[in-house]
């Protein structure tokens, strides 16, 4: 016989992978969605409050290099600034990527089992979170100068390290996700490393 | 279709030539059709999943606005809307780190915080008093908004991020809350990555 196959058998084959393919693509994107940690679990908690931890890090240590001469803070200064921003686009990133806000209206802190009681700078509804400079703290240390300024800065970014540390531990201990993991125990072993150099520091200038 | 129907019953001694047969097969019909209906079913649902619902899709009557400027001007803009939602704006944002301000804002300023991702709160001077407190500590507790009196726009409260705004009339409308999520640095922002502190300190 020279029978082609027939058009109708074709047909259906084209049918059924084409519904193959539509089914694998819907099941494809359901596990991407549902891929990454909730929006209210305990590493999108961490990435949204550690973040706005970071950025006062980065907001002091730029004052304090406006306002000494001195080199070794100049740089420690520069080093933080730059390590805590660079983390808050890594942090930023995994938000984006698991969908997750980067604002909690609930308040900060809940991961850490913080919410119940209020508390915060203003009424906040959250928990203040740990290490946080006053605004007032903020604005002495924008007044001050040379010495002053350089042991209020390294007293201010003592506790401001310390929070993080307990921050840092309070997500380790509530997490198995890789990237989270990691860096939050990089966190840790940086910041405790930090705060050493910096008590000596201070130290050094007879404020502590 | 027919054609294939034509040819597999030729093969078929038990049954009627399909050449001379009058009837129409509608088994055959029923079977590939239903086949094309689950596939154009499948197809199309996948290609709604698999498109990003708009930003916000879900806030009811929010206004959008888009071909905002962006250039930095230290004059005077003149915006579209009250509060506006974008435009050329002042090279100083106006710092929105969780920052309650008692007076209104320079529009030019605000507009750029706007820029950085920043939720801009604001009200019509005369809100209640317990509204109005429930706002602070909304705004106080939330990274990358601000609030501020806005002494003429038409809602009580008016919620504004660059390119999308929605106006309620109470603190307690959960609007604030969904607002608040998808825009908070949300996927409107045309410059992530941008800070909320170290600029215009003042009203």
């Amino acid at each position: 016989m020279t029978e082609r196959p027939a058009p109708g058998r074709r047909a259906t084959a084209v049918l059924v992978a084409v519904l193959l393919l539509a089914a694998a693509a819907v099941a494809a994107s359901a596990f991407l969605r549902s891929g990454g940690p909730g929006p209210d679990g305990p590493e999108a908690g961490f990435a949204r409050d550690m973040s706005a931890h970071h950025a006062q890090a980065v907001r002091m240590s730029f004052i304090v290099r406006d306002r000494t001469r001195d080199e070794r803070v100049r740089l420690l200064a520069y080093d933080i600034a730059n390590t805590q921003s660079q983390q808050i686009g890594m942090m930023t990133a995994w938000l984006d990527e698991w969908d997750a806000p980067k604002a909690d209206p609930g308040g900060s802190m809940r991961w850490m089992g913080h919410g119940a009681h209020g508390g915060g700078a203003g009424g906040a509804s959250g928990a203040r979170m740990p290490g946080m400079a006053t605004e007032a703290q903020i604005g002495e240390l924008q007044k001050a100068d040379g010495r002053d300024a350089e042991t209020r800065y390294l007293s201010l970014m003592i506790e401001h390290h310390r929070g993080g540390v307990e921050m840092a531990r309070a997500v380790l201990a509530r997490t198995g996700h890789d990237r989270v993991e990691r860096l939050a125990r990089t966190m840790v072993d940086g910041q405790e490393a930090e705060i050493r150099l910096m008590e000596g520091m201070l130290r050094e200038r007879g404020a502590r | 279709m027919s054609k294939g129907a034509r040819n597999r019953n030729s093969n078929s001694k038990a049954r009627p030539n399909a050449l001379t047969e009058r009837q129409t097969p509608w088994g055959v019909i029923a079977f590939y059709g239903s086949i094309g209906v689950l596939a154009i079913v499948a197809i199309t649902y996948a290609f709604i999943l698999s498109r990003p619902e708009p930003a916000g899709a879900s806030i009811k009557d929010l206004v959008q606005k888009d071909d905002l400027g962006r250039d930095h001007t230290s004059g005077t803009v003149k915006y579209d809307g009250a509060p506006p939602m974008g435009g050329d704006h002042d090279p100083m944002w106006q710092n929105c780190d969780a920052r309650v301000y008692e007076q209104p804002l320079r529009n030019e300023n605000a507009v750029h915080s706007l820029e950085h991702g920043a939720v801009w709160i604001t009200y019509r001077p005369g809100l209640d008093a317990a509204q109005l407190s429930a706002l602070k500590a909304k705004v106080s507790a939330t990274g990358y908004t601000f609030l501020s009196p806005y002494p003429s726009q038409k809602d009580p409260i008016t919620l504004t991020a660059w390119g999308s705004q929605v106006g309620v009339q109470s603190a307690s409308d959960t609007r604030i809350d969904a607002f608040l999520r998808t825009f908070v640095k949300g996927p409107q922002t045309p410059e992530p990555g941008a800070a909320c502190d170290g600029a215009k300190d003042a009203p």
